[in-house]
């Protein structure tokens, strides 16, 4: 195989691909980058077998030349070395060539490296995707959407299916949920699917945050694929793919309670910080306790306890309070946590009782919805 | 070995069981391969694993040329995981690792087979967790442990596994090899029950130091039957100086367990079966009237206990010395 590539353009493919590479891996392949040059451009993949990415730098963009002098093949080199040459190179101009004994060699100006480069057969085969189970969604939305549920999943690997993100497709309607079964987070928004469907499709928390992280803030659209065991985000240059967890999501629906005895609509600036005030004096070791009672129909009372360190109390006066009047308990992270992934000026939270879940949402929209389970204290 | 039609010539009772559960697609969900070195546990592991993934399986054999079968042979299939020994035994987080894949969907298929080399090494937090994915396997989840010392496997392991007996290699047929090699028969009788890789064979022969330490072995011998009470003190003048790393003090116990043997052999007049002494020595008679047979057996007993005692960490110098008194005792 040969090419001739653009340093610069080479460089930022590398570093996009890189993401996914992990020196610590139990398969030895999965230290090297594959590089494979295709008639019509040339494609970097990196993996630690959670993730991998892909990322394909078209020969010819918008009456560009990025990419000349193609023989197609394709080469593995290790991850260690490969970048740092790219980026260290004198010029502009790169030349990479490879033998069939798997001997690189990268030219650029006076400089050249000779490496010894794998058999790119030995590389894990990624899925092959049908275009006929995609859909499409914009990026931003897509990230947003990451933003308000992943920080929901669970930390603990004792129910391992609920460290990742539920996803989940009906009637055009696109649902993310998740849970550390203390607290859930869940997003809904309509897409155009044109009637595709799949539920059970769980990523790995780990997996979506890195996602996150390499999307880029853009207009554009990113694709989705679902296939047997991997999920497929596909942007114009970038193909990110990561497993999914294996098991069967818990059936989440039945959770959220819906007769309410007391909803209470507030500014949700205004309660994040006396929250966050109270949890000043909410120990770690006791789940963060703060406690909150009504008084009338526009003051909530919040307050924390510590024997061995002090108390908090505040009044805080919100828009209404409708219904009974409430006592109780909760996890101060978790609230905090919700709001903040809200991000909206003003929120509704349903109670329907000291010791059942209570859920928050904005005032004026269903479609994404924060669950947390009360504290017990005596 | 590349086909289960090889591995039945040294191993045709284990190479049977397997084919059989293939051709009636009833793989078990776990195996434990047991079964002293060179005795083709690797080569069942990878032969297993080849034939799930091959592409090309021609009947029960995988093929060996598809990319597929290819990785296996490589350690490359990202849904083949071998679990090695990280030093000397297979730590919790290495099972911790695995517990995690096994939560994730397999890579490129949905099968996924994990190998644990030297099960044994397995720490207990270790075996506690595998326990567990033994208990629930996930669907076209196989698990192959493999062992030389399937004494130290977990019963709540072993009871969960389909436990694969393979024969010890035929020390008369690796001696003929050795002797085809050009080694000397009485060497090569000796060093074919010391191990089953030829390569290790043939460098054990060429080597200064186990001509010595047999050597060395062979006088203690004689210092225990004749001069007792300079056995303990021939401990700290030779035999410390000669074995100085791990593995050379565990050789040295063997050839002391196969010298007292080939004594019991000679009581027994089971003299084919001799490998350190020559049957018909005159000193071979001598050391053997010293100790009788219920001695002998005594003897081969406290050097098992002792060779144990190495493998738990006890001070090598304080092994021999303890056992050096137990005999004279």
């Amino acid at each position: 195989m040969k090419f001739t590539i653009q340093q610069s353009t080479l460089m930022s493919s590398v570093q996009d691909v890189m993401k996914a590479i992990s020196s610590r891996t139990a398969t030895p392949i999965l230290t090297g980058m594959k590089i494979e040059a295709k008639e019509n451009g040339i494609v970097l993949t990196g993996s630690d077998s959670d993730i991998s990415i892909e990322s394909y730098i078209p020969a010819e963009s918008d009456d560009n030349v990025n990419v000349e002098n193609i023989e197609p093949g394709s080469i593995v080199l290790h991850a260690r070395y490969f970048p740092e040459i790219i980026r260290k190179l004198p010029e502009n101009n790169v030349e990479f060539e490879a033998d069939e004994n798997f001997r690189v060699t990268i030219r650029s100006g006076k400089a050249e490296f000779n490496l010894n480069g794998q058999n790119a057969e030995e590389y894990p085969q990624l899925p092959i995707v049908h275009t006929d189970n995609s859909f499409e969604m914009p990026i931003a939305l897509l990230k947003q959407m990451i933003k308000q549920t992943s920080f929901a999943v669970s930390a603990m690997e004792t129910r391992p299916i609920l460290t990742g993100v539920n996803i989940s497709l009906k009637d055009n309607i696109l649902n993310f949920t998740a849970t550390d079964s203390h607290r859930l987070a869940s997003k809904e928004i309509p897409v155009e699917a044109d009637g595709l469907a799949f539920s059970n499709v769980v990523i790995p928390g780990k997996s979506i945050n890195e996602l996150n992280k390499t999307l880029d803030d853009s207009e554009d659209t990113v694709e989705i694929y679902v296939t047997n065991n991997q999920i497929l985000f596909k942007t114009r240059h970038l193909n990110f793919l990561s497993r999914l967890l294996d098991g069967n999501y818990p059936e989440t629906s039945r959770l959220i309670p819906n007769q309410v005895k007391t909803v209470i609509y507030a500014k949700t600036k205004d309660l994040i910080s006396t929250i966050d005030r109270a949890s000043l004096l909410a120990r770690e070791e006791r789940n963060n306790v703060v406690k909150l009672s009504t008084s009338g129909q526009q003051t909530l009372e919040i307050s924390s306890n510590s024997p061995e360190i002090g108390n908090v109390t505040e009044e805080l006066t919100v828009t209404a309070i409708e219904g009974e009047e409430l006592k109780i308990s909760f996890s101060s992270k978790y609230v905090l946590d919700a709001l903040k992934a809200i991000d909206v000026e003003d929120v509704k939270i349903d109670f329907t009782g000291a010791m059942r879940p209570f859920i928050i949402r904005p005032t004026n929209e269903e479609k994404i919805l924060q669950l947390i389970l009360p504290v017990r204290t005596y | 070995m590349d086909t289960f039609a090889e591995l039945a010539e040294i191993q045709p009772l284990a190479s049977k069981i397997i084919t059989n559960s293939i051709r009636k697609d009833r793989i078990s969900h776990a195996y434990l391969v047991q079964g002293a070195r060179g005795t083709g546990k690797r080569a069942i592991a990878t032969l297993l694993a080849k034939k799930l993934f091959c592409e090309h399986p021609n009947g029960v054999e995988p093929c060996n040329t598809c990319n597929m079968c290819k990785r296996i042979d490589s350690h490359n299939h990202p849904d083949v995981h071998w679990i090695e020994p990280d030093g000397k035994t297979i730590k919790k987080e290495q099972m911790a690792h695995l517990q995690k894949e096994f939560s994730y969907s397999g890579m490129e298929t949905n099968k996924k087979v994990y190998i644990v080399t030297a099960a044994d090494t397995l720490t207990p937090n270790a075996a506690n967790r595998i326990l567990k994915f033994l208990e629930e396997p996930s669907r076209q989840t196989i698990a192959i442990l493999l062992t030389e010392n399937s004494q130290s496997i977990l019963p709540t392991i072993r009871s969960r596994c389909q436990v694969i007996d393979l024969k010890p290699l035929n020390p008369e047929r690796f001696k003929q090899q050795l002797i085809e090699k050009g080694m000397q028969a009485t060497n090569a009788a000796l060093i074919a029950t010391l191990t089953n890789d030829i390569d290790e064979a043939l460098q054990l022969n060429d080597d200064n130091w186990f001509a010595q330490a047999r050597k060395t072995m062979v006088q203690l011998i004689a210092t225990l039957a004749e001069n007792v009470n300079d056995a303990y003190l021939s401990i700290h003048s030779q035999w410390e100086g000669l074995f100085k790393e791990r593995k050379q003090q565990e050789l040295g116990l063997d050839l002391l367990l196969l010298g007292f043997r080939d004594l019991l052999y000679f009581h027994m007049e089971k003299t084919a079966s001799m490998v350190l002494f020559q049957p018909d020595g005159e000193k071979t008679s001598q050391l053997a009237i010293r100790f009788s047979q219920e001695k002998l057996i005594a003897i081969l007993q406290l050097i098992l206990k002792a060779k144990q005692n190495l493998k738990q960490n006890v001070h090598p110098t304080l092994v021999m010395e303890q056992l050096v008194l137990q005999i004279q005792g």
